[in-house]
């Protein structure tokens, strides 16, 4: 298959699961950053969780086709706390962002406009900036087990029993009324 | 018009978050992690090519092939829309907004300061997504899945400055169904 049409169909399973999951829902978002309403981290729960296990599993069977994003601190701190941001004030990410303008949510479509001049900053700073910053405290493209040297199934385990006390804790008060 | 209740996604949570981690295994099994901010500096690429040739050229980052094909990662973005806009189509869920529940709650029913909001909070979220190499895909649901060192620092600033600027910005809880 050619990796475009490969590319195309994970993207619409992606998008679809993002608005059948609630992700794709800027209310829903921020009723989980302001720990009213917990459908949100419930599901990103479980969609980390199922990735980290199914990882795994494709690892050991070798077949993982692994992606790992370099460790600047620096640049990963400061990039986070800006999204953070952005993410809070809007309830909109990339991907959901993108999801919602397609749902016909109008605000989501001039936050997509918004990321595309975001973009255009970052290559336009880029040499004075992002590739700088990335220099600083950058430990490579490295995972926690061959950080630690705990064992990848030992890590797995315990965010496993993690996510289960999160899940178990959110239960009862899904949603709050005002 | 929409009545200020916040409605219940068309999937639990269960369902919902199983979906969404079959999708990233399924991905990283055939192709790679999903991801997808890169994208939006190819998009800028495409249109600076046209109007300014010789700066990408000489661009430090963006005359690489990365940036200037559309590719795998270009078709996934393209996925997501036409993938969003079905479901949302199928579910009757696809309507024209310009604001949502938790703003209008708090700053009323009017769009305009939303779409301002948008605007800003885009140009942050690519921004950021960006300078952290990753975004609540690339960098949090992906680097969760595979381990990698760089989601721990992303998660902390992440969630940190997003639950903080959700609780500056929007004060008042609207009625959630539950």
């Amino acid at each position: 298959m050619p990796t475009e049409l490969l590319g195309f169909i994970i993207g619409c399973m992606f998008g679809m699961s993002l608005f059948l999951a609630g992700l794709a829902e800027p209310d829903k978002i921020v009723g989980t950053l302001r720990l009213k309403d917990f459908h949100v981290m419930r599901v990103i729960a479980v969609f980390v969780l199922v990735g980290m296990l199914g990882t795994w599993i494709l690892e050991m069977a070798g077949a993982a086709n692994l992606d790992v994003k370099p460790a600047a601190v620096v640049s990963v701190l400061i990039g986070g706390a800006l999204l953070g941001i952005g993410f809070g004030l809007t309830g909109y990410c990339p991907g959901t962002g993108l999801a919602c303008a397609a749902a016909g949510r109008l605000d989501a479509a001039v936050a997509v406009v918004g990321m595309l001049v975001g973009a255009l900053l970052y290559i336009v700073t880029y040499p004075a900036v992002a590739a700088p910053l990335d220099e600083l405290a950058n430990y490579g493209k490295v995972m926690l087990p061959e950080v630690t040297g705990i064992p990848r199934a030992v890590w797995v385990i315990v965010l496993c029993a993690i996510g289960a006390v999160v899940l178990a804790l959110t239960s009862r008060k899904r949603t709050v009324a005002a | 018009m929409a009545q200020n209740v916040v409605r219940k996604p068309p999937l639990d949570w269960l369902a919902g978050g199983l979906l969404l981690g079959l999708v990233q295994v399924a991905a990283i099994g055939l192709a790679k992690p999903l991801g997808v901010s890169t994208q939006f500096v190819v998009a800028d690429t495409k249109l600076l090519d046209a109007a300014a040739p010789d700066y990408v050229t000489a661009h430090k980052l963006i005359s690489s092939d990365k940036y200037r094909k559309l590719g795998y990662g270009w078709w996934l973005d393209i996925g997501i829309i036409v993938g969003a806009a079905v479901a949302a189509l199928a579910t009757r869920r696809w309507r024209v907004q310009t604001s949502t529940v938790w703003w209008s709650e708090t700053r009323g029913p009017g769009a305009a300061s939303r779409m301002v909001a948008c605007f800003i909070g885009g140009m942050f979220i690519l921004l950021g997504a960006r300078l952290a190499h990753g975004c609540t895909s690339g960098q949090f649901a992906s680097g969760w899945a595979q381990l990698t060192l760089a989601a721990v620092p992303f998660t902390i600033t992440l969630f940190g400055f997003a639950m903080l600027t959700a609780m500056i910005v929007y004060p008042k809880t609207p009625r959630i169904e539950s």
